[in-house]
C-alpha cells in the first residue's frame, strides 16, 4: 500500500512535472507568434527600445528569447521552476501576487464545485438508479431521452439562455416582489456578487451539475443493470434476503465500483465547465481569473494557475484510485 | 440386469419438494417459447434426484422457477405447482416465496465465481442470511462462518473466511458455494450443474462432498447437470428432458442399462468409453445424435424429439406428441415406441464412471 502510493504520487510528479513543460512551451509558442504582450502596455505609441525592455522585465519576459521563434527558452523556464520551489509564483501584469489572486478566487471556484458536486451525484444516483429499477418502462425512457438532451445541449448555450432569457425576468420579478436582498433575487441574479457567495452561484452550478449528471445517469443505470441481473445477486435472492437488502448491499455497492471511477473525469469535465460558468456569469473564481488571464496574455497568472489546477486534478485521480481499490478487493496494490 | 422393482421405488416416503405440471414461457422477440412444458417430479428426504438434459432442455429454468428466481418478465410461469411439505410455493407472494426457499430450499450455482459476490469476504456471505434474518451478533456469525467452512473441508477455515472469493481455488470456491446453501439448514438442496466449471479431479471431489452431506443430513438432492457420469455415481432416480419436456423418469440403473426412450439411449451411446461395446468396432467413432436440438420457437411437430429419433415413425410426426406414461413398474417415458426401446438388449453397465476410478487404458 505505502509503496503503492508513494509510486503513484512520484508518477504524479512527473505528470506534473509534463505538464509544466508542455504549458511553458505553448506559453513561449505563443509569445513568439503574436509578439510580446508588453507592446499592449504602449498602447498606440512606439515605445523606444529601454521602455519595452523595462516592460518586458517587468512582465518577466525580458529574456532575448521570447522574440526568437522555436526557442524554447530552457532557461526562464528553469528560473520559474525554481522560484515556484521556493514559495514564489510570481505576479500578474499589475503586480499582484499571484497566490494572492488565487486566494480571492479558490473558494468561489470551490462553492462552484460543491453545488456540481452534489448537484451531480444527487441527480445522477437517483435518476440513475430510478432507470435501472424500471428498466424498459415509460420512467426509463424517460429519464435517458433526458440525459441525451441535455447532453447535447452544450453547457454554454444552457447558460446564454438562462443568463439572457431567465434571469432578467425572474430577478425583476423577485425584486419587486420580495425585494433586492431577497433570496429569490439574489439567486437570479444574472451575475455573480461576492456578496452573496453562495446564494448567486447556486443556479449556475446546479445548472452545470445536471449537465455533468446527464452522462453520469447512463453510467450508473448501465453499472447498477449490469448487476441486476448478475449471478451473485441471483444467489443473494436465492438465500431468502428482502429485495431491499438485496439492492444496497449487492446492486448498488457492487455498482458503485465504475461510478467512482467515473468522479476523476467527471472532475475534469466540471473544471472545464466552471472556466465557462465563471467567465459567463462573471464570477470571481479560478476559471474565470484564467479566462481573463489568457485573454491579457498574463503569462504568470496562466501558468500558475493552470499548474495549480493540474495538481488538484493529480491529487483526485491518486485519490480516486486508492477509493477504487478500497471498493473493489479485486484490485490489489504492487 | 433386469428391472430392479425395489430399486426402482425408493420414494416410498413422502416427497418433500413436489414439482407438478410446470410450464414456463418466456416473451422473446421472436415470440413467445415454452422452456418448460408440463414437468413434474419429486424428490424426499435423503433421495437425490438427478434433472438430465443438454442445454435448452428446460432443467435450469425449472430449478429457476422453483426458487422464484426467474425474471418475470420476460419468464412467466403459465401454470403448475411447486409444492414444498403441501405448500404450494407458486401460490405465495414473490418476497414470501424468497423467504420461504431461504429457509428450506437452498441452491447451489455452477459457476462460484461469478455466484458469490466478489467485494465481500466468504465469511460475511457465508451468514449474510443469518444475520439478516435473526440477527446473530458479528461474533456468532464468525463462528459459524468458520463452522459451515469447516464442514465442507475448507482447510484452515478459521482465516479463510477472511478471504474474498477471488482468493480461492475453483474447488475451495464450490465448496464456499455449497457451505453457504447449507448455512441455514434446508431440507432440499437444489445443485445446478455444480461441478460444471471445475476440472475433472475436483468434480469428483465435490460430488463426493455432496453425496456426504446429503447422505448425512438426510437431504433430498435435486442434482440438475448434463453430465451422465456424475448421474451414475450420485443419484437414485433420473429426470431426462428434452426441449422443455421430461421424455424419460426411471431409477438411475434402469434408465442407463435400459432406457425407455430413444432420446436416453443415444444420449448413453454418445459417453465416450474406455471399452468397446460388445460387437462394437474398437475403432468405431462417438455416437452423436444427429441434428442439433430443437429451437423452441420452432418446435417440430408431434415428438420434439422424432428429427433426430433413429426409430421414429410416421406416427411421431403427429400432433398430439406422446405424453409421459407408465411404461414398465416405476418408470415412464414420453416415447409412443417406449416398449420397442426397452425391448433392445440391455447397455452393459454405463461405462460413466466417477472421475476418481478413470484408470489410464
Amino acid at each position: 500500500m505505502g509503496r503503492y502510493v508513494a509510486r503513484r504520487l512520484l508518477q504524479g510528479l512527473l505528470t506534473l512535472f509534463l505538464v509544466m513543460v508542455l504549458l511553458h512551451l505553448l506559453t513561449t509558442a505563443a509569445i513568439q507568434l503574436n509578439g510580446n504582450p508588453a507592446l499592449a502596455f504602449f498602447g498606440d505609441r512606439v515605445p523606444t527600445a529601454a521602455q519595452l525592455q523595462a516592460v518586458s522585465e517587468r512582465y518577466g519576459l525580458g529574456d532575448a528569447c521570447y522574440n526568437q521563434l522555436g526557442n524554447p527558452c530552457v532557461g526562464p523556464f528553469l528560473d520559474r521552476l525554481a522560484a515556484y520551489a521556493t514559495g514564489d509564483f510570481g505576479t500578474d501584469l499589475r503586480g499582484r501576487e499571484v497566490t494572492e489572486i488565487v486566494a480571492v478566487a479558490a473558494p468561489n471556484t470551490l462553492r462552484l464545485f460543491a453545488v456540481v458536486g452534489l448537484t451531480w451525484l444527487v441527480v445522477g444516483m437517483t435518476l440513475g438508479s430510478l432507470a435501472a429499477r424500471y428498466r424498459g418502462r415509460a420512467a426509463d425512457h424517460g429519464i435517458r431521452a433526458g440525459s441525451i438532451l441535455v447532453d447535447a445541449f452544450p453547457v454554454f448555450v444552457m447558460l446564454l439562455v438562462y443568463k439572457f432569457v431567465v434571469t432578467v425576468p425572474m430577478s425583476t420579478w423577485a425584486r419587486d416582489t420580495f425585494g433586492a436582498e431577497s433570496l429569490p433575487a439574489l439567486l437570479f441574479r444574472p451575475s455573480f456578487s461576492p456578496d452573496h457567495p453562495w446564494a448567486t452561484v447556486l443556479v449556475p452550478g446546479v445548472l452545470l451539475g445536471l449537465a455533468g449528471s446527464a452522462a453520469f445517469i447512463r453510467l450508473v443505470r448501465a453499472a447498477q443493470l449490469e448487476n441486476y441481473n448478475a449471478e451473485h445477486v441471483r444467489t443473494a435472492r436465492s438465500k431468502g434476503l428482502g429485495e431491499r437488502h438485496v439492492t444496497l448491499f449487492h446492486i448498488v455497492r457492487n455498482s458503485s465500483i465504475p461510478v467512482v471511477t467515473a468522479i476523476g473525469f467527471v472532475f475534469a469535465e466540471a473544471l472545464a465547465g466552471a472556466v465557462v460558468t465563471e467567465g459567463l456569469m462573471n464570477v470571481y473564481g479560478m476559471g474565470g481569473v484564467l479566462w481573463s488571464a489568457v485573454r491579457d496574455s498574463d503569462v504568470s497568472v496562466v501558468v500558475g494557475i493552470v499548474t495549480l489546477l493540474a495538481v488538484v486534478t493529480v491529487v483526485v485521480m491518486i485519490v480516486v484510485d486508492l477509493l477504487y481499490a478500497a471498493l473493489d478487493p479485486r484490485i490489489r496494490f504492487d | 440386469m433386469t428391472d430392479d422393482p425395489t430399486g426402482g421405488d425408493r420414494s416410498s416416503t413422502e416427497p418433500l419438494l413436489e414439482v407438478e405440471d410446470l410450464v414456463v414461457e418466456f416473451a422473446t422477440s421472436d415470440g413467445v417459447v415454452r422452456a418448460v412444458d408440463g414437468l413434474s417430479w419429486s424428490v424426499s428426504a435423503g433421495e437425490t434426484l438427478a434433472v438430465v438434459g443438454e442445454s435448452g432442455s428446460g432443467k435450469s429454468v425449472s430449478s429457476l422457477a422453483v426458487m422464484g428466481l426467474l425474471q418475470t418478465p420476460p419468464a412467466r410461469i403459465v401454470r403448475g405447482s411447486v409444492r414444498f411439505r403441501g405448500t404450494d410455493l407458486l401460490s405465495l407472494p414473490r418476497a414470501e416465496h424468497r423467504r420461504y426457499c431461504g429457509d428450506h430450499v437452498a441452491m447451489v450455482f455452477q459457476d462460484a465465481l461469478a455466484a458469490l459476490n466478489p467485494v465481500y469476504t466468504v465469511g460475511f456471505q457465508l451468514t449474510e442470511a443469518l444475520v439478516a434474518r435473526t440477527g446473530t451478533s458479528r461474533r456468532e456469525a464468525r463462528r459459524r462462518a468458520v463452522e459451515l467452512l469447516d464442514l465442507v473441508r475448507v482447510p484452515n477455515a478459521a482465516q479463510r473466511v477472511r478471504d474474498y472469493p477471488h482468493q480461492f481455488s475453483g474447488g475451495m470456491r464450490q465448496r464456499v458455494m455449497i457451505a453457504m446453501a447449507l448455512a441455514l439448514d434446508p431440507q432440499v438442496l437444489i445443485a445446478d450443474e455444480p461441478t460444471t466449471a471445475l476440472d475433472v479431479t475436483v468434480q469428483a471431489q465435490i460430488m463426493t462432498l455432496l453425496a456426504e452431506i446429503q447422505a448425512e443430513r438426510q437431504m433430498a438432492l435435486v442434482l440438475i447437470t448434463h453430465d451422465l457420469g456424475v448421474v451414475a455415481s450420485v443419484a437414485d432416480r433420473v429426470t431426462v428432458m428434452y426441449a422443455g419436456r421430461a421424455v424419460e423418469q426411471a431409477p438411475v440403473l434402469d434408465a442407463f442399462t435400459r432406457p425407455a426412450h430413444p432420446y436416453t439411449a443415444a444420449l448413453l451411446r454418445s459417453v465416450p468409453r474406455l471399452e468397446a461395446l460388445p460387437g462394437e468396432d474398437e475403432d468405431a467413432e462417438l455416437a452423436v445424435i444427429p441434428g442439433r436440438p430443437p429451437e423452441l420457437v420452432a418446435l417440430p411437430p408431434g415428438c420434439s424429439f422424432h428429427p433426430r429419433c433413429q426409430r421414429s415413425v410416421a406416427g411421431c410426426r403427429v400432433d398430439p406428441g406422446p405424453a409421459l406414461r407408465l411404461v414398465a413398474p416405476g418408470r415412464r417415458a414420453a416415447c409412443h415406441l417406449a416398449e420397442e426401446q426397452l425391448a433392445d438388449p440391455p447397455v452393459p453397465v454405463a461405462a460413466p464412471a466417477p472421475a476418481e476410478e478413470v484408470r489410464g487404458g
